[in-house]
């Protein structure tokens, strides 16, 4: 019993690094209509910058943190300036294949910046415990949850009250109306991508937190976007909820699957493919997500 | 005038348009027949491998080009392609000329598990879906003792009859029938209902829906093709390396092949062509340039797998955003400046 709290728990924080990844993925989608294939890259860029500043220059760990933020907001604003602001109109498909070149980009740079070690971040968190009746908790894995779901809430009260926000989700619904509504729309996209990616570098330190900073933790992104695709694209909500989902199954699948053997095949890291499993499959049976609704075309 | 009137539908449906055309494949046809004779072992085998990539490109551009469906796991296909003709012949003894199509065929049904779910929707659930499925395909050839993992599976030399080919010469040739086959093959297809079926797809899905095209169908039709091109081009390079570990078959492999549609044109035979061939020659240009300097920057050639995911990713933007056709759409316009030189439209 107590084996299963705690896999839900650390399922828990890994489904919320997914959730706030998904949320960032939304986040952008939802304003400029973009399907961003370089999320879980732009988080493994933040998360070597905050490396870079909290371990190799000794700054303390929550200033690294607010640095990292900072650069992964202009980050994304330059991203936005340099490659999508020409791109609109155009039609989905380079707009993805833009992302993907984008993603292969990052990671090339990444790549030659930091090159191929495995990293760890000393946070103030890293090996301290918290006992909760007789479970062993990580102090990381409660500070992830807490600020995933205050992170969230912020998110939800920012577009359904703020002016800000409702201008975002005007301008995706339709950026010519919202034009002549007043609405600066190329300011609203730079703002999108500046806010999406600073959400995905937070989500990248997170990660980097809880296991290792190294160029594969890009991958992250892609069950991320399962996690968007389990709840709907359009919803914040179904993001949070994806993420949760997968965190909990990918948890309990590393627990419980992992070493079976199936005739000569054996289930190692099972943990690595239990979203895209999880994405076929919801492809199959409700490909509109839990919370997304089906549209209608016309010509 | 720039464009050839053509008065007659025979003239219209014509595999080669023009007599020039007709020219210059007869002068590509006799160079490819006497390179073996002019270039080294090396040079041969980068055409070898520029062959097999336009097999890959042709079956992406199929899909993408012409039906506007993304595909992000081509490389997917092509290990399939890889592995099944390498188990048959293998472990089955299966000869090479039914081993070959069946790892096509292996390659397209496996695609439709994922590929019949998103393609009954639009835009990206299909990249998503083969995405996915790209990565679940490098995570079985990883865990299964059959594949044997990590460490990679030995192939067999191809066998025709009782004549084994050894050569690089032999196998160029070989490479050389199959580049020609399937090039046939595609631009046949493209200028038949089935190609015209998929470019209505493509330029407006709803609306081709209308004039009675069957969308699932011809969607679908796509995607197997597509699929079938990637596990001919897997199969024939499983024979060629004689080697083959499921890390050559990652996500970059995918990416080089949407770079190479992109870099030659979207929608164009001869720009898949182009793509492969400048695509795959680029790793072997960086490398000869940084033997060039590897005196002076011994770090350098260190750095070549770095760059080479990075150039495909800056090529694949560039192109996008400065010449969406392609390298197949400025040769168009070369051409067309040309023609009317020194007046203009």
């Amino acid at each position: 019993m107590e084996k299963i709290i705690e896999i839900l728990i650390n399922g828990l924080s890994t489904g919320a690094i997914y959730a706030l990844l998904a949320l960032g993925f939304v986040l952008i989608f939802k304003s400029t209509g973009i399907i961003n294939f370089a999320q879980g890259e732009l988080a493994m860029v933040g998360a070597f910058v905050c490396y870079s500043f909290a371990m190799l220059l000794n700054i303390p760990y929550v200033v690294a943190v607010v640095i990292a933020l900072i650069i992964g907001a202009l980050l994304g604003s330059v991203v936005d300036l340099l490659f999508f602001r020409r791109m609109v109109g155009e039609p989905m498909f380079s707009t993805i294949m833009v992302t993907v070149g984008l993603a292969s980009i990052v990671t090339c740079t990444a790549g030659i910046i930091w090159g191929h070690d495995v990293h760890s971040i000393q946070s103030p968190f890293t090996n301290k415990t918290l006992l909760l009746g007789n479970l062993v908790v990580s102090q990381g894995t409660i500070y992830t949850i807490g600020l995933s779901v205050f992170l969230i809430a912020v998110f939800v009260l920012f577009f359904n009250r703020s002016l800000l926000g409702i201008a975002m989700k005007g301008t995706a619904e339709d950026p010519h109306t919202s034009g002549l509504m007043g609405i600066d729309v190329k300011k609203i996209y730079m703002l999108a991508w500046a806010i999406g990616t600073m959400v995905a570098v937070l989500a990248g330190i997170f990660l980097a937190e809880q296991s290792f900073v190294r160029l594969s933790m890009s991958h992250t992104g892609i069950k991320a976007m399962a996690a968007a695709i389990l709840g709907g694209m359009e919803s914040i909500g179904g993001a949070i909820l994806g993420g949760v989902v997968i965190g909990v199954v990918e948890g309990l699948a590393a627990n419980y699957l992992s070493g079976m053997e199936l005739g000569n095949f054996h289930f190692g890291d099972i943990k690595d493919v239990t979203a895209f499993a999880i994405m076929i499959i919801v492809l199959m049976i409700r490909p509109h997500g839990i919370f997304g609704k089906k549209r209608v075309e016309r010509v | 005038m720039a464009e050839k009137f053509k008065v007659s539908y025979r003239e219209d449906m014509a595999l080669f348009q023009t007599l020039w055309v007709k020219v210059w494949l007869g002068i590509l046809i006799f160079l490819v027949l006497i390179a073996p004779t002019l270039l080294s072992r090396y040079q041969l085998s980068i055409l070898i491998e520029m062959g097999i990539a336009v097999i890959g490109a042709l079956g992406l551009n199929l899909l993408t080009g012409y039906t506007g469906q993304i595909s992000l796991g081509h490389g997917a296909f092509l290990a399939i392609g890889a592995y099944t003709s390498g188990l048959l012949t293998g472990k089955l003894g299966v000869p090479f000329l039914l081993s070959l199509p069946l790892s096509g065929l292996m390659a397209a049904g496996l695609g439709l598990i994922v590929g019949v779910p998103s393609l009954r929707l639009k835009g990206l659930y299909l990249a998503l879906g083969t995405l996915a499925f790209g990565f679940i395909v490098e995570y079985i050839i990883f865990h299964w003792d059959l594949t044997q993992g990590d460490m990679g599976m030995a192939v067999k030399r191809i066998r025709l009859g009782s004549f084994v080919l050894k050569t690089e010469k032999a196998y160029f040739y070989l490479v050389m029938i199959f580049v020609a086959g399937s090039l046939l093959c595609a631009k046949n297809l493209v200028r038949t209902k089935i190609g015209r079926c998929f470019v209505a797809i493509r330029d407006r899905d709803i609306a081709a829906e209308a004039m009675g095209i069957p969308l699932a169908k011809y969607k679908i039709m796509a995607f197997a093709i597509s699929a079938f091109y990637g596990g001919i081009a897997g199969c024939l390079m499983a024979h060629y390396q004689r080697w083959i570990v499921p890390g050559s078959f990652d996500i970059s492999l995918s990416i080089a092949y949407i770079a190479m549609i992109i870099l030659g044109g979207l929608g164009s035979i001869l720009g898949s062509v182009l793509g492969a061939i400048l695509i795959t020659g680029i790793p072997h240009w960086i490398t000869y340039l940084t033997d060039v300097f590897k005196d002076t920057y011994p770090a350098l050639s260190g750095l070549i797998v770095d760059f080479k995911l990075g150039i495909f990713g800056l090529i694949i933007v560039l192109t996008l955003l400065f010449e969406p056709q392609g390298l197949f759409g400025i040769y168009r316009r070369v051409k067309l400046y040309w023609k009317t030189w020194p007046y203009r439209y």
